[in-house]
């Protein structure tokens, strides 16, 4: 017994005890074929999965390595058996390799001919491959490369895509790195992508993802379109490349409900490329409106379900996604790895907080006590009533109102998912509401003020969710929510991570109703951070309407 | 020298002799009367088998070279005809055979003249050494062509190559190949024109199906074998399997991870199989789809899963039982498994639970290595292609133990941390005793795949437990059907051994702000249960990790946990501070606890106005009534509605009943009324007797009545009312008059010696009648004679329906 901080389990998930002092060291060794599943104050939890050992074996590790990692920080004999299935796993990667064949164009190829025999037989297969050319190679149509590799990986004998990416139309793109540089996670993110060619990025919200971005155009030096959740968030990116990169205004086009610009480099939003005319998509031919070099995603966990389909057609194109929270409500997290790539880096939360890229946050949940007649109307709800009956429970409003107050001089964000509460709060708290509804004008307006300083409290509907970039935001009070989603409250808690000038902490509150199914999402939507490490402190409503008590945190 | 085989034993030493009897214990079993009855059995088919059964491959080649090379005249043979015969080997190494041979009686007599037992050319192959017959002995033509060394040489030379090929598959032997019927291909066809080789048409024989058998004469075979020897590629000694060298240490490690999961997911199995029992197969064994639920359930696959059943119930953890719930005993055949019985853990199980995993899994691997049954079979398809089952009576072998132990003696008898691969240990096993490991490569296999599931070997190398588990079998051997599980014996080398390489158990655990507990090793039992009862499973293995919910908190509470124990419990237990999540949830999921209560009451009693009720409670006489006050205006009784209304009245209040939905019920008075009766006049057509026949139907009635006379008449039968008194009744009398009056007529029948039919009910049930002379009746029994049979019978009085004289006496 070596006493290692690692612990593997027989469901191959790895325990690692940070506390331990070689923690560090094994964390490194275990990263590039484990991926990090959770990561709460002591034990961190990792995950060895097929897709993780077939990405390490694509990067160079073989499986004596991996063997040898977990069995050196092991702390307790690590059983044969997941040996042995780690190394079986780790061989059954690149048997099949994807080329480009000087004669017959996209080929499959097998290394052995039996496994190649296997999967031509397979119905999963059915359509996706073209003729046999010899015992070796079967054509593949390009179009099918990304359904085929999605299949493939499925049915176990992942491909070795050897058949590169296009160029694209070359355009030059450099940050324009003047008093600033890319943070080393930011880089180590960025090599990890372009070592890959095509995946997913995952950092906090206020970490810098749009950087990545940037640095990923930068290198690839090609025309790039980028997917955007919204307009706004859309002219975020604009403004973030003109300021960070060689990029002028001219070069960057905006595809959007009210403007249809294509220029070297894109923004489109979701919306747009799924809206419908009379059933068809009408606006999918800007995928080939321009040879790109480069598609970034960004918020690819709101990924809709058409642009799956898109995405599988263009294999051929680096693809980026960007996300802070890799959690779909709808469990396609899997088609996320397939189609765009998988998950290139990934950073705990705590790590890049510790590093002092994102500030420090406190996550406070404030419980609040339905008055009878409130309890009472709760009682007797429909059961889909209920939520909204707690969510929005009256008594509320004194609260929040207490929290605002006890931050005089800071920034606040009142977020809340149903517009009458949210309505009621505006008047209870005189402030500007943005939701849907509010022009992109009015929009920009309003946070223009707030980034400014002449506005100090805001309060936001469910638009207010992502890639509204508020850096000066430094209280963000939670009133009601999209039942219990998780990314909804990460990315809540996101908008108050933005470093602070002065190194300030953020403060993140979650008000709830007591005793009600309103207190059961709160916990459901906690899980993620709280497996981020954020742990929640409870406080009682009265503590914070009463009088002011000493602080005791 | 012609002494015989018995003389020959009988000669031997005291010493010889036991190393005979060593060498072939069965030959004593049982102890044969003298010598000659020895012979006998040493000559016997079944006991040369049995011998050779044990023989390595290189000691069968020189008894084949023994076969070959005897004398046509004196059937004899010699050691140096034998040396001959094996020119690539060393001499000794021969000699050392042919005396294994010699001391075995297999062969016989002295170094000149060596007699084979006649029995060895009964139970192997007709072609020793894998060559044909002599040619003389084949065809004329062949022989002479044989006969000429150098012609023989340049027609093999002058073959072409299809030809060649022939030849050379047929000189490794065996030396036969069948002719397809229709056409024969045309290198053999080449062979055979050339007599190389010859046709056997076996006389008397009904043509083979497959075509004609060609023969390769000896001569041939040998000179083709120029090369290799005569014997064919000879190898004195095993082939020791090279394989990976390991670390020891990284293999016991190895090792030791497998036996923790081993007996873990033995434990998840048996813990599904009890949250859910399966039921027992009317053939016996688990059903495939059970078996898929439990592998799911414990993270195994199918395979894996059925060969930890087999070792649980060959271990007595499991066992069938009624699904009405009385158990039967585990040593039962399973073989008459019925729909109602299921599958369930034994006490034995929970006892098990108790020891240190180094005894369970000790326990376990005896049980393993003892059992009659090749798990490998469960899910392959049997002879008449269907599914064998785990658990069943289809994958019982009663060779698996052996193969087990050669397959791990094997692995046994290398140098530690040596990984032989699987094919290098069925080839030494393939050498060492060809004839018995023919056909059991999948037993081998079988056994090589659960020592690694169980942790015995790891990494392909036996662990130094595992090595020392064969040993403890091999001394106390005094139990060799592994019935012990109970293990009340102290724990035996390996279990010390492994002891040393598990993590020891851990009394702590890490709570952390997500609600999850991480017990970072192995729990102690005490820790395990109580995680049991407060958490949900998330993960096992070297550690695991539990969760807190909302719903394992107030399975805690349930069971008789405060809030303030919980509390304490992860004070205590934590080595990092409670977080305080977790502390609001207990407090929460505390206070919410008990909120509604539930319980049975026979009735109630409900009032707006509570001091009315205050007033029934008040009430000394009421206090039969049992009356509990549950809230302000309703009181509960355990009595019915009724009476609780009744006792109330008497007592002077007015309570009125309600029902379901709260409305009053109200009652008067019942006046009580006999049951209804139907009128007289309704039966008048019943008084007017049987309605009157006429026409056919009449006719009809008469003819039967007349035909059953004349049927009556022509055979001997019984009169009517003795059959009739078996079955209905005698009409007008009752069963006791019929008996009072068939007394009667017996006693006067044994007075006046006359014949009567007496019906009665035989022992089976079945009634009879039988026409006899009484001869007595007393104590109970008639005694009567037949006079057709001349038999006397006795007839218990109680049994006799009726007695009637006969009308013709």
């Amino acid at each position: 017994m070596s006493g290692g901080p690692l612990i593997v389990q027989s469901d191959k998930t790895l325990l690692l005890e940070v506390d331990h002092p070689d923690a560090q060291a094994c964390r490194m060794a275990i990263a590039p074929f484990a991926e990090l599943e959770r990561s709460p104050e002591h034990v961190h939890t990792y995950r060895l999965t097929p897709l993780g050992l077939w990405n390490a074996r694509a990067a160079g590790h073989d499986a004596e390595s991996v063997v040898d990692s977990l069995i050196k920080y092991s702390r307790y004999p690590v059983p044969h058996a997941l040996l042995v299935d780690v190394a079986e796993t780790m061989d059954r990667y690149g048997r099949l390799q994807l080329v480009n064949d000087p004669g017959h164009g996209l080929v499959l190829r097998g290394l052995d001919k039996i496994v190649l025999v296997e999967v031509a037989k397979s119905k999963k297969l059915a359509g996706m491959l073209g003729a046999k050319i010899d015992d070796e190679t079967i054509a593949v149509h390009p179009s099918e490369r990304g359904r085929l590799k999605q299949a493939l990986l499925k049915l176990g004998w992942p491909a070795e895509d050897l058949a590169g990416y296009v160029d694209g139309e070359a355009h030059e793109i450099s940050l324009a790195e003047d008093g600033w540089t890319l943070r080393s996670y930011q880089q180590e993110a960025v090599d990890g992508f372009w070592a890959g060619g095509s995946g997913v990025v995952v950092l906090p919200c206020g970490a810098g993802k749009t950087l990545v971005g940037a640095a990923a155009m930068a290198t690839a030096k090609a025309t790039t379109l980028i997917l955007v959740t919204n307009t706004v968030a859309g002219r975020q990116w604009k403004r973030e490349l003109i300021a960070r990169t060689s990029l002028t205004e001219e070069e960057i086009g905006e595809y959007s409900g009210e403007r249809k610009e294509i220029r070297p480099v894109t923004i489109a939003t979701y919306q747009v490329l799924t809206s419908r005319r009379g059933g068809a998509f009408t606006h999918l031919d800007l995928f080939g409106a321009r040879d790109w070099g480069l598609v970034v995603y960004d918020e690819v966990h709101l990924l809709p379900a058409p642009i799956f389909r898109f995405t599988a057609d263009l294999q051929a194109r680096r693809r980026l996604g960007l996300t802070a929270t890799l959690v779909r409500e709808d469990g396609r997290e899997g088609d996320v790895f397939s189609l765009i790539g998988p998950k290139r880096y990934d950073a705990p939360w705590k790590d890049i907080e510790a590093q002092g890229w994102i500030a420090p946050a406190e996550c406070v949940e404030v419980r609040v006590t339905l008055t009878d007649a409130e309890r009472m109307t709760y009682a007797v709800a429909e059961s889909e009533e209920r939520y909204r009956v707690a969510a929005t429970a009256r008594t509320k409003l004194p609260v929040v109102k207490a929290l605002v107050d006890k931050h005089p001089d800071e920034p606040v964000l009142v977020i809340g998912g149903f517009l009458d509460q949210l309505h009621q709060l505006g008047e209870y708290l005189d402030a500007p509401i943005v939701q849907g509804s509010t022009t992109n004008k009015e929009r920009e307006r309003l946070f223009d003020a707030f980034r400014a300083g002449e506005l100090r409290t805001l309060v936001l509907s469910k638009v207010g969710n992502f890639s509204i970039d508020l850096p000066e935001a430094a209280v963000a009070i939670q009133v009601s929510g999209t039942f219990g989603s998780r990314q909804e409250e990460a990315q809540r808690l996101g908008r108050v991570l933005r470093p602070k000038a002065d190194g300030r902490q953020a403060h993140f509150y979650t008000v709830v109703s007591r005793d009600t199914i309103d207190t059961e999402y709160a916990a459901h939507r906690q899980r993620f951070l709280a497996e981020q490490g954020y742990a929640y402190t409870i406080v009682d409503a009265d503590d914070i309407l009463g009088p002011a008590l000493p602080q005791i945190d | 020298m012609a002494t015989t085989f018995a003389d020959q034993l009988r000669s031997l030493t005291d010493e010889a002799l036991s190393a005979l009897v060593q060498l072939r214990p069965d030959l004593v079993v049982p102890v044969p009367a003298d010598i000659s009855a020895l012979a006998v059995r040493a000559q016997s088919r079944g006991s040369v088998a049995r011998c050779l059964d044990g023989l390595d491959e290189f000691t069968l080649h020189i008894l084949d070279a023994a076969r070959l090379s005897r004398s046509e005249e004196t059937a004899t043979t010699s050691v140096e005809a034998i040396l001959e015969l094996a020119p690539g080997v060393a001499p000794d190494d021969v000699r050392v055979a042919v005396d294994r041979l010699r001391v075995r009686f297999l062969l016989y007599g002295g170094a000149d003249a060596l007699h084979l037992v006649g029995a060895i050319d009964e139970v192997t192959s007709p072609y020793p050494a894998g060559l044909g017959r002599p040619a003389d002995f084949l065809d004329p033509q062949a022989a002479a062509l044989c006969a000429d060394k150098a012609k023989l040489r340049r027609t093999v030379l002058a073959a072409p190559p299809g030809a060649r090929a022939v030849l050379d598959r047929l000189a490794v032997g065996p030396p036969i190949g069948a002719l397809r019927r229709e056409s024969v291909a045309e290198p053999v066809q080449w062979l055979v024109d050339n007599h190389v080789l010859v046709p056997i048409s076996e006389a008397g024989r009904a043509p083979r199906p497959d075509g004609e058998l060609v023969e390769l004469p000896r001569e041939v075979g040998m000179l083709l074998r120029r090369d290799t020897g005569p014997l064919g590629a000879l190898r004195p000694f095993p082939p020791i399997p090279e394989g990976t060298t390991r670390d020891p240490k990284s293999v016991d490690s190895a090792g030791a991870g497998q036996v923790m999961e081993a007996v873990r997911s033995t434990e998840s199995l048996l813990e599904a199989l009890a949250a859910e029992p399966a039921p027992v197969l009317r053939a016996g064994g688990l059903g495939v789809r059970d078996l898929k639920r439990l592998a799911r359930a414990a993270g195994l696959d199918e395979p894996g899963a059925a060969l930890l059943l087999e070792i649980a119930y060959a271990s007595g953890l499991l066992g069938e039982t009624d699904a009405s719930g009385t158990s039967r005993s585990v040593t039962v055949s399973r073989a008459g498994g019925t729909v109602d019985e299921i599958f369930l853990p034994t006490g034995a199980y929970d006892l098990w639970r108790a020891l240190s995993i180094a005894q369970r899994w000790s326990a376990l691997a005896h049980a393993w290595l003892a059992m009659t049954r090749q798990p490998g079979l469960v899910g392959q398809r049997d002879d008449r292609d269907r599914p064998i089952n785990a658990l069943a009576p289809d994958a019982e072998r009663a060779g698996a133990p052996l193969a087990r132990r050669e397959g791990l003696l094997v692995l046994a008898d290398l140098k530690p941390g040596t990984a032989p691969q699987v094919d290098e240990v069925l080839g030494l096993l393939a050498w060492q005793t060809p004839r018995r490991s023919r056909g059991r490569e999948a037993a081998h296999r079988d056994a090589l795949a659960g020592a690694a599931q169980l942790g015995v070997s790891a990494l392909g190398a036996i662990t130094s437990y595992g090595r020392l588990l064969l040993e403890d079998v091999d001394e106390g051997d005094t139990d060799p059907l592994g019935v012990r599980p109970g293990s009340a014996e102290p724990p035996g080398d390996a279990v010390r051994t492994l002891d040393a390489l598990l993590p020891a158990p851990v009394d702590h655990v890490l709570v952390q702000a997500d609600l999850s507990v991480v017990v970072p090793g192995p729990p102690e039992p005490e820790l395990a249960a109580e995680l049991d009862v407060i958490a949900e499973p998330e993960s096992a293995g070297g550690a695991s990790v539990f969760r807190v919910t909302a719903a394992s908190v107030r399975r805690a509470l349930d069971v008789g946990y405060t809030a303030a124990d919980l509390h304490s419990l992860f004070r205590r237990r934590s080595r990092t501070p409670v977080p305080q999540t977790l502390t609001y949830m207990i407090d929460d999921a505390a206070r919410k606890h008990g909120g509604l209560r539930a319980g049975s009451a026979g009735s109630y009693l409900r009032s707006d106005d509570e001091a009315l009720l205050a007033e029934v409670m008040a009430e000394k006489r009421l206090a039969p009534l049992g009356l509990r006050q549950i809230a302000p205006t309703v009181l509960v009784s355990p009595l019915q509605v009724a009476r609780l209304l009744g006792g109330l009245r008497e007592a002077g209040f007015a309570p009125v009943a309600e029902d379901a939905g709260g409305a009053a019920v109200l009652t008067r008075p019942k006046v009580r009324r006999a049951p209804t009766r139907s009128s007289v006049a309704s039966r008048l057509a019943e008084q007017t007797g049987p309605p009157v026949l006429a026409g056919p139907r009449l006719a009809g009635v008469v003819e039967q009545i007349r035909r059953g006379d004349i049927a009556t008449r022509a055979a001997r039968r019984a009169p009517v009312s003795v059959r009739a008194a078996n079955g209905q009744g005698v009409p007008g009398l009752t069963s006791v008059q019929q008996h009072g009056q068939a007394m009667a007529v017996l006693q006067q029948a044994v007075r006046e010696k006359v014949r009567v039919w007496v019906g009665y009910v035989d022992s089976h049930g079945a009634t009879l009648s039988r026409l006899v002379r009484p001869v007595s009746l007393s104590a109970g029994y008639l005694r009567a004679e037949d006079e057709r049979t001349e038999t006397l019978h006795t007839f218990a009085l109680h049994r006799i329906t009726a007695a009637v004289p006969d009308d013709q006496a």
